[in-house]
């Protein structure tokens, strides 16, 4: 049995499937939730293993994914923590990078460093920009300075120093001192959390790790013995921001690589299934109750990033993270997105949301403001007879109430309101897609569109034609498409080393020996961590950020190899042509590399994706009813109402129409046609037949 | 014509969108870090008749640059002389647009067949224009001749065709010419991503509900402003305050404003502010109208995106031929300076009656710090170009914010010492607060920084202007005046140089290049401060054990 779980922060799920002995399939794929159980969130875990009548002895492979990362951080319930820095630095972490967002704001405040300023201390030592180490570091005070912090309540330390990313031997040494002298504590050195420049980023990042990393250790810990408890013999594997999994001993002593683990691996699910299903690029849109989230994937690569933000929107410069994670756009619109007008009449959608409670106003649990979820129950595109999987029945009366003020104040009916409440949500997120497509340089129409999340499907359609995506694709278990996204990774290490230097002919047995050093690094790293080397199977990727001389910021490429050396001019003319890509122009000047980016992945032997069944039932028999549904644009039609549980691979049907499942909502517009294929995911081609009259 | 309403909002959020989208184009192919990092810059789009639609955050001192620029452009072209195709170039610091010759102006029309809809616009300061400094900035300038290159709305492509002579000319004339050039490509890639977004949404919605969409736009915008207006008192309520020193070491001049509210209009009249003068540091009539509009926003709406409805009931008054309003040839490179005076004293001029949106003063000047040498490792010239943050000041309820840029900045990002060294023939020695006197109040002023570069080339070159470099930070309801900006030099042989205004002054290998910035002035009588709150001040440092007794009587 292979299971994985999410942790949300409503909700924990549970995903899990046997395999098949015979034909090396999985089995089918089962859902549990149950609630998520602050502060010890793995006991919603047990709970969700329990309830579905399974003991952890039962599995073989288990991965989990948690928001425990996250919350510490955006609750501030992480540990006190103190910072050694180099003399004359301390203030680096809150002056940050000086930065006011909310520019007219001059009553503006920065958000506080994680830090305050008593518990940032300064020791002499100094690197050189080329890592030439120009005093070694002096302990002598550090014994004084842990009584200090001892006294002070400390639990977590974090060490920084100046081109720490290049040369971290003094870091090692304070680090090794700490050891000896407060072993309890925990001690976190920014060049095990970063090896990349930018001494605010990286110094932030290892504070912010350092922070959560009791938290993260214990709640790891306990997961690890309730599991074993239970009869569990194997370790879990933790999910990682960067899309992979890693061992528990990785995520325990860097817990920062955790913070954005659930969109990552949806992410990631949505690639690994595209190879699957020969869709190498992909809009991948992600609509769940707060927000959506979307990235782009070319070629089946999910594009991973180091310039990350937690916290960050128009008005705050938030705290970056320079930890791997997949690049995602995410935007303060989800199915509870709550619709107003401002004092100019203008009507917005979000980024306030009326979460799971008292959630829509159709939920009667006291929602007074109508939410997206409402605008599409009024418009017919959510079935009232099977609202919330058939649990609630739509409290009709508190819709109308909750869509009153806006009726009187824009001067339209409630269908009227409703229409627009919708099209501004999609408008929201049609200019996030843009974010990660037509503005980074790509042309919509070479990808396929996939969603997934609790309002994927609802949406996916409208946006597609409004971005021109000629097509659609809604995977299966698109409701629980993270959890079961984690069952489809890989042990994966990001490497970057921040190295600047020229792509030249000289410098290419050096840009070869540095892939090598990391390399090694990466399979001692495993070794450390527990992977039983011989039997692994380790798969390298090469990147490198690169930029043009001269100018600072880079784009990420992949870096040919060839036996272990670079291809030279091949590397060089992939940079020129991502260049073009992204920024319109190429020059005719050196190109160099600034990181070197080495991924390094244990692959997990994984099972072929389970097929849906066919029986050979006819398209008929898997309508439940018709209804009329309000399309906006393209009218009101009386659409047929598909079970999508009864639809076979092969059938193929037209808009307008919805397919229902009990929580997947798919509206098709009139002029679309729906196919599945063997796998049961749904294919919506737009554009192929003329609509027909509504 | 789509003319429903909620089609009309999804065309002005898309209109809004052209200045993040621009924003980003510039920030990612710009070659200079001037642009990419302290995002000294702004794009945006106006109409075809300059009326500003959207703009993309970069600084707020380029707020009425963009559509004046168009303005200005329009009465030196026929609309017929305009061709699809052509790309506009202007830094002409007394038109429209204008601020000193750094910043340069890119234009773009943008048309739906024959007709003009729009402009893409965008100003960006290049890392050189050439004239008598490296960087050209000078604080000895006397006139304009000496601090650059001058275009005057020149077209520097027609019809899709680059004007290779003038793009020579700049090549020829220009210290770090594949730098500059890198920058002109920059403007007019960011230029040409909104004008393909424009064309983009007229295809998708028509031209006509495109052009209906930015009349409602710009009456939205000044729709939101009036509601805030209408909050304000009325009243009259007038200022003045000094910038010390010319560069050639006249000085100070005052800087007068008189600020009216009515029900539905605010007049910021600067008549009485001193006449223009010889050195550097006057700013154009342009500059002005940013300052002003700058507070504006600032007491009125903050959070919608500025377009020119928003200042529809701004009115800006002022001779010709002032300090802020100066006439060819003044000088202007520092034009920074008096331009966030203009803001500061209407500021200080509001600030008792609108004490939740007004702080009391910060260090009020962007401190800008040129150095210039050879890289002891590359051997090649380099010159170093930032602002510099430092102490906002306090207000009712909040402590000020310390290492923050001044008004006029922004989203500017300082300079990560980790690349700077890499970069530069310069090692930072320590940035951190100082503990000069300054800010104490009830609510304490936000801490001024101290940054330190010791020269690692054989020799480098300071150039340094700043203003709060005698006068300090106003402090409110009795708190105290902050403290100065400056810049000093420390010899080998032990002695200290102080600077306030200097061009390339000299400083060996091993020597300490020291920039000091000031405290914000602090909010209330310090007495006032809980006692437990100053001790938490003593033991983060904030405040010295000597000015907490001195200032808040605690011992």
């Amino acid at each position: 049995m292979r299971a994985a779980s999410d942790v949300g922060g409503t909700f924990t799920d549970l995903v899990y499937y046997s395999i098949d002995e015979s034909t090396g399939q999985s089995g089918e794929v089962k859902t549990a939730k149950a609630d998520t159980t602050p502060p010890n969130f793995e006991q919603g875990v047990m709970n969700a293993i329990e309830k579905v009548g399974l003991s952890p002895r039962d599995l073989d492979f288990f991965a989990h994914g948690s928001t425990v990362v996250i919350n510490a951080l955006t609750e501030r319930k992480g540990v006190k923590t103190a910072l050694i820095t180099t003399r004359g630095f301390r203030d680096v972490l809150e002056i940050a990078r000086g930065n006011r967002p909310d520019l007219f704001n001059f009553n503006f405040r920065k958000p506080a460093a994680f830090v305050p300023r008593y518990l940032r201390a300064e020791l002499n030592e100094r690197v050189a920009f080329n890592g030439e180490t120009q005093q070694e570091v002096d302990l002598a005070p550090l014994a004084e300075l842990l009584e200090y912090f001892k006294s002070e309540g400390v639990e977590a330390i974090a060490i920084s120093f100046l081109h720490a990313y290049i040369q971290p031997a003094n870091e090692q040494r304070v680090k090794a001192r700490i050891n000896e002298l407060w072993p309890q504590v925990s001690v976190l050195a920014s060049h095990e959390i970063s090896r990349e420049w930018r001494e605010y980023e990286r110094t932030n990042t290892t504070v912010l790790s350092a922070y959560v990393h009791p938290i993260a250790k214990k709640y790891i810990e306990s997961l690890e013995e309730k599991l074993a408890r239970g009869g569990f013999d194997d370790k879990p594997y933790m999910m990682q921001s960067n899309g992979g999994i890693s061992t528990v001993e990785a995520a325990k002593a860097n817990p920062i690589t955790m913070v954005e683990s659930g969109p990552a691996s949806g992410i990631f699910a949505a690639a690994y299934l595209g190879e699957t299903i020969e869709e190498k690029n992909l809009i991948v849109l992600d609509i769940g109750g707060t927000t959506a989230k979307c990235t782009l994937i070319e070629d089946a690569e999910v594009k991973v990033t180091t310039e990350y933000y937690i916290e960050k929107d128009t008005k705050n410069p938030g705290y970056p993270i320079q930890t791997p994670v997949s690049e995602i756009v995410e935007i303060g619109n989800g199915g509870g997105s709550i619709a107003w007008v401002d004092q100019g009449r203008k009507l917005h959608v979000g980024p306030q949301s009326a979460g799971a409670m008292p959630g829509p106003a159709a939920y009667g649990k006291g929602g007074t403001k109508p939410t997206t979820t409402d605008a599409n129950l009024v418009l017919g595109r959510i079935d009232p007879a099977s609202f919330v999987g058939g649990e609630v029945e739509p409290d009709w009366n508190a819709v109308d109430t909750a869509f009153a003020p806006l009726m009187e104040e824009l001067e339209l009916s409630k269908e009227a309101v409703a229409r627009g409440i919708v099209r501004i949500a999609n408008a929201n997120m049609t200019n996030a897609l843009r974010l990660v497509s037509t503005n980074k340089g790509y042309d919509p129409r070479d990808f396929a569109l996939m969603a997934f999340g609790g309002g994927g499907a609802m949406h996916a359609v409208a946006l597609a034609e409004e971005l021109k995506v000629p097509r659609v694709i809604v995977p299966v278990n698109s409701s629980v498409f993270s959890a079961w996204g984690m069952l489809l990774t890989d042990l994966r290490r990001d490497y970057l080393q921040t190295r600047p230097g020229l792509l030249s002919n000289e410098h290419t047995e050096a840009i070869s020996a540095e892939f090598s050093r990391l390399r090694a690094e990466a399979e001692a790293d495993y070794r450390t961590d527990g992977v039983d080397m011989t039997s692994a199977e380790l798969a390298y990727e090469y990147f490198a950020d690169m930029r043009y001389t001269g100018q600072e910021h880079t784009v990420k490429v992949s870096v040919p190899m060839e036996n272990d050396q670079v291809r030279l001019g091949d590397a060089i003319e992939q940079f020129h042509n991502a260049h073009e890509k992204r920024f319109t122009y190429r020059l005719d000047a050196g190109v160099e590399i600034v990181n070197f980016h080495l991924v390094a992945k244990v692959l997990v032997p994984k099972p072929a994706l389970a097929k849906k069944p066919f029986t050979g039932a006819r398209l008929e028999d898997c309508v439940l009813h018709t209804r009329e549904v309000d399309f906006d644009q393209h009218g009101i039609h009386n659409a047929v109402i598909y079970d999508g549980l009864k639809l076979e691979p092969d059938m193929a049907l037209f808009g307008p129409a919805v397919i229902q499942e009990p929580s997947v909502t798919l509206v098709v517009s009139p002029g679309h046609r729906v196919t599945l294929d063997d796998y049961g995911n749904y294919h919506v081609e737009l554009n192929v037949r003329q609509i027909p009259q509504g | 014509m789509i003319n429903d309403v909620f089609t009309t909002e999804i065309i002005k959020d898309s209109i809004v969108a052209l200045g993040d989208e621009m924003f980003e184009a510039m920030v990612r192919t710009s070659m200079s870090p001037i642009i990419y990092e302290t995002t000294d810059f702004a794009v945006g789009a106006t109409d075809a008749a300059g009326n500003l639609l959207a703009q993309g955050n970069g600084v707020t001192a380029f707020l009425a640059t963009l559509d004046t620029a168009v303005q200005s452009l329009l009465t030196h072209y026929d609309i017929d002389s305009i061709y699809p195709g052509d790309v506009f170039i202007t830094n002409s610091p007394y038109e429209g647009g204008g601020t000193h010759l750094s910043d340069v102006v890119i234009l773009v029309p943008v048309f739906h067949n024959d007709l003009l809809i729009a402009w893409t616009v965008n100003k960006a300061h290049w890392t050189e224009v050439g004239g008598a400094q490296p960087g050209s900035v000078s604080t000895v300038a006397t006139e304009i001749y000496q601090e650059g290159l001058h275009f005057r709305f020149l077209k520097l492509y027609e019809k899709g065709q680059p004007n290779a002579s003038l793009i020579d000319l700049i090549r020829t004339n220009v210290r770090l010419p594949d730098s500059t050039i890198g920058d002109m490509h920059a403007g007019v890639a960011a230029a040409n991503v909104g004008a393909k977004r424009i064309g983009e949404i007229v295809d998708k919605y028509g031209c006509e509900s495109v052009l209906f969409a930015m009349d409602d736009l710009l009456d939205y915008g000044e729709r939101m402003t009036q509601a805030e207006l209408q909050k304000l008192p009325t009243g009259v309520y007038e200022s003045e305050d000094i910038v010390e020193d010319d560069g050639l070491g006249n000085g100070p001049f005052k800087i007068r404003v008189k600020v009216t509210i009515t029900d539905d209009k605010m007049i910021a009249d600067y008549t009485g502010t001193d006449p223009q003068v010889p050195g550097p540091i006057n700013c154009s009539y342009t500059g002005l109208v940013t300052g002003a509009r700058c507070l504006f926003k600032a007491v009125t709406n903050t959070d919608i995106p500025a377009n020119g409805g928003c200042f529809r009931a701004l009115e800006v008054i002022c001779p010709d031929g002032t300090l802020v309003s100066a006439q060819s040839p003044a000088p202007v490179s520092l034009y920074y300076e008096p331009l966030i005076a203009a803001i500061d004293v209407m500021w200080k001029a509001l600030a008792p009656i609108l004490p939740d949106r007004l702080p009391a003063g910060h260090q009020r000047s962007v401190g800008a710090t040129f150095v210039s040498g050879v890289h002891p490792q590359t051997g090649e010239l380099f010159v170093m170009g930032e602002p510099l943050v430092g102490g906002w000041g306090a207000a009712e309820g909040l402590d000020g914010d310390s290492g923050q840029f001044c008004c006029a900045n922004g989203e500017t990002f300082n300079i990560p010492i980790e690349l700077f060294e890499s970069r530069y023939g310069l090692q930072v020695n320590q940035y951190a607060f100082h503990n000069e006197d300054g800010g104490a109040g009830e609510f304490r002023g936000g801490k001024g920084v101290v940054l330190d570069y010791q020269v690692t080339a054989e020799e480098a070159f300071l150039t340094y202007a700043a203003s709060r470099t005698v006068s300090k930070p106003w402090g409110m309801n009795g708190g105290q005046e902050g403290s100065n900006n400056y810049a000093q030099i420390l010899r080998h042989d032990g002695s200290t140089e102080r600077y306030h205004m200097c061009t390339t002054v000299r400083a060996q290998k091993g020597e300490v290049i020291r920039l000091t910035t000031g405290t914000g002035g602090g909010f209330g009588d310090p007495a006032k401060r809980p006692r437990e709150q100053v001790a938490m001040d003593i033991k983060n440092g904030y405040v010295t054990a000597e000015q907490a007794r001195k200032y808040y009587h605690h011992e």
